[in-house]
């Protein structure tokens, strides 16, 4: 907010530089605000590790049941804990991690220090020096990493070409004990085929900090299932990274606005 | 035995003469009288090994869990009376932050291990110091007094067993040493923290929040004060809570049993 569109920009006519808190600049007609003349700005720094963060906490959390644990421990009926209630180890598992850009890359270096195993799948495959210091294995084809992740971690920016990425065939090769999490937008998934894959157990479980929309209806069939994680954007909510947004925007705002070089334009 | 069950008392010892070997699965044996098992000549084993990175894995899972208020945000995702998420709902970093591990044997270092990864800051406090190497490897700093790392944590993890000296570790005092805004962390034994105090604490923001993956007793009275505060996250004691670890968990077990039985040296025996 506020919705950028053609109105609001008539309106502002000395505007220069449309500064955005966070790194995704999907909801912004990138080609009609430059016609316009006005620079956008982002924050890539601010936000890696964070979202890196919340990404490992949402992949720990389901593979260990953490949300339903606490219910258990909490719940006015537990009279005991059941010996026989297991979730899932993450050392020695399988990471596939589509998209590996800044926070894609935070993500690799934290799970490498868990044993895991560490696929992953991007435009462009990253210097071997980068490759090796997080035990990084790069996968040409998507379905080779979808194949063989006992975990898949979507890291991409939305565009058109990342848009409904994972669909009924995507989720189809995945393994049916693997666990889908994603951190980036809610419309890189095919959201109707995951609650099918969901309900049919074609994968064991997903953790999503992003939907479409947010929130999601009250009455989804996402909201339903008890093989789901569900986050409310949480990626950057964090003290830390709200500062250093507004720092980091000011920055790139004030560069546009003084005529030098600008840190993170879009 | 699982769960510490069944009890190993006076009783049951007579009753079992030919009784050889209890095996016990998980590391904690605090449940069991060593000295009167000792006494019928019963061995006792555990299995040290095979839950450290299982329980280290939780450890992390429950300081992100409790730092990002993902159980909170799981609540407002899912409930019926959300109608927008509000932007000013913020968690705190882990990234970056201080982690003071107390108790730095295997499940402790696999912690320092995960927890460097993030670019924590990571103390120690322990019996003995780690040598060079093994500190340096994670990045730990040693805390010989248990005070000073309670004072410059943002997390404090416990990571001790229980013995009559780790009984009640963390009490008042401690809890007051912390910063306001630190979590504490349990994957030890809920009896190395003072339950009472940490209810106190815990209400009145002397610190943070807490994340417990152990009490006492297990599980808490359904009406205690701990299961009522928002800034609470418990776990049903879910540290070696997973098919591989419970496997091998068994593999163990059944190897010391057989080692006891024929008289051979026993695996993972405790002494």
């Amino acid at each position: 907010r506020p919705t950028i569109d053609r109105e609001l920009l008539e309106s502002l006519p000395n505007l220069k530089v449309i500064g955005n808190s966070g790194v995704g600049v999907d909801h912004l007609d990138l080609k009609m605000i430059s016609k316009f003349g006005v620079k956008v700005t982002n924050t890539p720094r601010a936000v890696a590790d964070p979202t890196a963060d919340i990404g490992m906490a949402l992949m720990l959390a389901s593979a260990r049941r953490l949300v339903e644990g606490c219910q258990i421990a909490v719940s006015p009926e537990t009279k005991h804990f059941a010996v026989d209630w297991l979730g899932v180890e993450l050392t020695g598992a399988t990471l596939g991690i589509i998209g590996m850009g800044s926070i894609g890359y935070k993500v690799a270096r934290r799970a490498t220090a868990f044993d895991m195993r560490i696929l992953y799948h991007n435009r462009n495959r990253r210097r071997k020096e980068e490759e090796e210091a997080v035990g990084a294995h790069y996968c040409e084809k998507m379905e080779d990493l979808l194949q063989q992740s006992d975990f898949v971690m979507l890291v991409v920016n939305l565009t058109p070409e990342t848009h409904k990425l994972i669909g009924k065939k995507e989720l189809e090769l995945m393994k049916p004990t693997a666990t889908l999490i994603n951190i980036s937008r809610g419309a890189v998934i095919d959201q109707d085929a995951l609650v099918e894959a969901l309900q049919n157990k074609v994968i064991r479980a997903a953790a999503l900090d992003v939907t479409y929309p947010e929130p999601l209806p009250r009455d989804h069939p996402l909201l339903k299932l008890n093989n789901i994680i569900i986050t409310p954007h949480i990626g950057t909510a964090t003290v830390q990274a709200l500062h250093m947004m507004a720092e980091e925007a000011i920055a790139n705002m004030l560069a546009v606005l003084n005529g030098q070089p600008i840190p993170s334009e879009v | 035995m699982w769960y510490h069950k069944p009890v190993i008392n006076e009783e049951l010892l007579q009753s079992l003469p030919n009784l050889k070997i209890v095996a016990n699965s998980g590391v904690g044996i605090d449940h069991l009288d060593l000295k009167l098992l000792s006494s019928y000549g019963v061995k006792v084993s555990n299995t040290p090994f095979v839950v450290s990175t299982d329980t280290a894995d939780l450890g992390m899972a429950l300081m992100l869990a409790s730092s990002r208020r993902l159980v909170e945000g799981y609540q407002m995702a899912v409930s019926p009376d959300t109608e927008y998420f509000p932007a000013d709902w913020l968690g705190a970093e882990v990234s970056g932050a201080t982690l003071g591990i107390v108790g730095m044997g295997n499940i402790g270092y696999k912690v320092a291990e995960r927890a460097k990864a993030f670019e924590m800051k990571i103390l120690y406090h322990n019996r003995n110091q780690r040598n060079k190497e093994e500190e340096s490897s994670v990045g730990a700093i040693y805390c010989k007094k248990i005070d000073d790392l309670l004072r410059q944590s943002d997390f404090v993890l416990l990571s001790v067993n229980l013995t009559p000296q780790t009984c009640r570790l963390i009490g008042k005092r401690e809890l007051e040493l912390m910063k306001p805004t630190a979590t504490l962390i349990n994957i030890s034994r809920g009896l190395v923290v003072d339950q009472d105090a940490l209810v106190e604490a815990l209400q009145n923001r002397v610190i943070k929040a807490a994340a417990l993956d152990v009490t006492y007793p297990e599980p808490l009275p359904r009406d205690h004060p701990l299961l009522q505060l928002r800034n609470v996250v418990i776990t049903p004691h879910i540290g070696s809570a997973t098919k591989k670890t419970r496997r091998l968990m068994m593999e163990n077990m059944t190897d010391s049993i057989e080692a006891g039985l024929a008289g051979l040296p026993v695996p993972n025996e405790v002494l």
